[in-house]
């Protein structure tokens, strides 16, 4: 399976990458995704990546091809063949 | 009483005249202040129906609870009138020094009646109060103005609230401007302009008494180290402007005058773009930890030298709205309105208005004939040079088009459709008059709703109803029957904040959780601490509800129908063509189902008017009497 990550805001800054391709298992979870990419990238612990490894430091949130962000009870779920995941840091205001 | 000192200082203008109003302290309890009490000012104190540029307007801005004291975040004031704009309450907040220097002075709130003879600058020096010229300040930008009076007073503790010359020159979309930070929205600064107020300076030397000072600290401590964590972290480092990606991503980036949501140039306008390349310095509000503004600065080329305080509203307006991918552009736009005194988001949604006129021939070269173009020019999406000279023309009512668009896009496009027998009213984006903000609600049905019924006009910041969308809580793209509570909730849970005032970025520092559960008792504690009152949960609850309720009743005096809950023509009918939020437009039934439950969840009548038990029963009486049904 063929997803597509891309990074925005602060985990960008931290990973100095706009975006990674990743070839998954099929079954691969969100939850998995995020715990993978802290491994590969340990800048995203801290502000991104809570010190577990694998929890989003709010108010970061995956979004799944621009349409469905992924909530923290949908982080046991997978993304399909093809899909863009999308690291975000929602800000309000300005 | 703690907190507060109990009086409001009126200053009449024509007269030269000032007189002192105590208020008691249930009051105070009722209206706190910021935005709730503003409004309130206005409402005691406005000729209902006058036009908002006579003399029966006033300019009401009250204090925050916690400026001068330690509590983080809490140096704001709130600013309100009739809104030259949307002829309805226009409130904005602004956090600078000058809060603080209001609260020294031991006034509560000013409210600024009548129109001066002659262009005016006043000075108040704690309980003095000084009528000064100000015919030399005249055409000065903002920065000028207040480095002029720095100089003049010399001394660094007068904070000066200023107009530039968009203001002078009644443009109604002028701000007003306060340590290069603005009370931007609504058009308040037309309304000193027409008062021929240039500047108000303030001198406080008194301290703020507390009714718990130790714990005031120790709060105020603990909010400190959390608001230098996680919490706050992109604020800090790329400031709002890192939404412009994210919006592009969710197709909800307005592009071309919202006819897209996607810019394809997106990545050369975003947060991460500016702070990779034009970054300068972040800068913070008066009590701010946070520091989240950034300002970008164009060294060289046809755009130096500029130095712009970027945030994501100011740039989509002034980028992709106006379909420019040069950041250099973007940046010399947003400071041209920074100095001449323009509110960023109007400004940048009038011209993308007339860039969509021009392209689709409304208009013409000639329609742009200006000083620097005495044969007029093109103004195609895109063309950044375009946007910046009509950001100078604006503020300076110059040319045909100058004078036109500083009437912004509800009054321009009448004027043009009646001149030219066009529709370009399908292509204004403004709700109540006040131009629309940087999502498109097309696809964020619960937002349409807030903004619809927002009684500010199209406001993201007094809505909040974005958060339940765009964060996927509910599904963006459809309307259900929990939309109505939910734009409930969520205005109401701003207008705490901006009723305070404090500012919202705060607002997981508390204990991690931004919800009412997380912040609402700390709240109460900070309250507590500062007034001495005993305050829970629902009496925080109830300042939101009763702050929107104030500015809700000045619309009904004015004349607000359920007919005035609008979305832009465009939102309704056009839907985009491309992206992830491709296909969708709010219906006229779903507009009407959502007004429907939002009037229901608010304990209003079908017709969205209050009934008087209402009102009694959130304490307010008079309002009751005369509004209520």
């Amino acid at each position: 399976m063929h997803v597509q990550v891309e990074f925005l805001g602060v985990s960008r800054l931290a990973t100095g990458l706009k975006e990674v391709a990743l070839d998954l298992e099929k079954g691969t979870t969100f939850r998995d995704i995020v715990h993978m990419l802290a491994t590969r990238y340990p800048t995203l612990i801290g502000d991104v990546v809570q010190a577990n490894g694998e929890t989003l430091q709010a108010p970061n949130i995956l979004n799944l091809n621009g349409k469905r962000m992924i909530q923290e009870n949908q982080m046991d779920e997978g993304p399909s063949d093809g899909d863009r995941i999308i690291f975000m840091s929602m800000s309000a205001g300005g | 009483m703690y907190g507060y000192s109990g009086k409001i200082l009126h200053i009449d203008l024509a007269e030269r005249k000032t007189r002192v109003e105590t208020k008691p302290e249930a009051w105070y309890k009722t209206y706190i202040g910021g935005v709730s009490m503003a409004s309130r000012l206005c409402w005691e104190n406005i000729e209902s129906g006058c036009d908002p540029l006579s003399p029966g307007n006033v300019i009401s801005i009250a204090g925050g609870l916690f400026a001068g004291t330690p509590v983080p975040v809490g140096g704001k004031y709130g600013m309100a009138s009739k809104s030259p704009l949307t002829t309805f309450i226009g409130d904005s907040l602004s956090g600078s020094w000058f809060a603080v220097a209001l609260k020294r002075t031991g006034w509560d709130g000013i409210v600024i009646h009548g129109v001066s003879d002659e262009w005016v600058q006043v000075f108040i020096d704690d309980d003095k109060v000084e009528f000064r010229d100000a015919s030399h300040l005249l055409g000065l930008t903002t920065t000028e103005t207040e480095e002029t009076l720095r100089e003049e007073f010399g001394d660094d503790q007068v904070r000066s609230a200023t107009i530039g010359p968009a203001g002078e020159n009644l443009v109604r979309i002028a701000n007003v401007s306060n340590d290069g930070r603005k009370a931007g929205r609504t058009g308040q600064g037309a309304v000193w302009g027409s008062k021929k107020l240039k500047a108000l300076s303030i001198r406080g030397t008194r301290g703020v008494q507390v009714a718990d000072p130790d714990a005031l600290l120790q709060m105020s401590y603990d909010i400190l180290q959390a608001a230098q964590g996680p919490h706050t972290q992109k604020y800090r480092i790329l400031g709002t402007s890192s939404n412009v990606l994210n919006m592009n991503r969710l197709g909800l980036l307005p592009t071309r005058n919202y006819q897209s949501g996607v810019f394809d140039d997106a990545e050369l306008v975003s947060g991460e773009y500016l702070h990779e390349h034009y970054k300068a310095k972040t800068i913070a509000c008066a009590q701010c930890p946070i520091a989240c503004e950034q300002v970008g600065q164009v060294k060289e080329g046809p755009f130096s030298p500029a130095m712009g305080h970027i945030e994501y509203e100011s740039l989509y307006a002034l980028s992709s709205n106006c379909g420019v991918s040069n950041m250099e552009a973007s940046i010399k736009a947003i400071a041209n309105c920074n100095e001449l005194g323009t509110d960023t988001m109007s400004t940048g949604v009038t011209i993308s208005w007339a860039m969509e006129c021009y392209e689709k021939g409304v208009f013409t070269e000639e329609d742009f004939k200006c000083e620097k173009y005495p044969d007029g020019f093109e103004a195609n999406f895109g063309d950044g040079e375009a946007m910046v000279t009509l950001t100078e023309m604006i503020a300076h009512r110059e040319g045909y088009m100058g004078d036109l668009l500083a009437e912004g896009t509800k009054r321009a496009s009448a004027k043009v459709d009646e001149e030219r027998d066009t529709e370009t009213y399908k292509w204004a984006m403004n709700i109540k008059g006040l131009e629309t903000p940087g999502y498109d609600a097309r696809a964020l049905k619960t937002f349409a709703l807030g903004l619809a019924a927002g009684v500010r006009g199209g406001c993201h910041n007094r809505t909040a109803a974005y958060d339940p969308d765009i964060k996927g809580w509910v599904d963006r793209f459809s309307v259900d029957e929990t939309r109505g509570a939910l734009a409930k909730s969520t205005e109401e849970y701003a207008a705490v904040y901006d009723t305070l005032p404090l500012c919202k970025f705060i607002r997981r520092c508390f204990t991690g959780k931004a919800d009412r559960e997380g912040a609402w008792p700390a709240i109460a504690k900070l309250i507590n601490a500062t007034t001495g009152w005993e305050f829970d949960y629902d009496d925080v609850d109830l300042i939101g509800e009763r702050a929107h309720t104030i500015k809700k009743a000045f619309n009904i005096r004015e004349g607000w129908t359920r007919e005035d809950d609008h979305l832009p023509w465009r939102w309704q009918h056009e839907p985009m063509e491309t992206g992830p939020s491709a296909g969708h437009v709010v219906t006229d039934e779903e507009l009407e189902y959502l007004k429907d439950i939002y009037y229901e969840a608010k304990g209003w009548t079908e017709e969205g008017l209050i009934p008087k038990e209402k009102l009694v029963a959130l304490g307010m009486d008079d309002v009751a009497e005369e509004i209520g049904v």
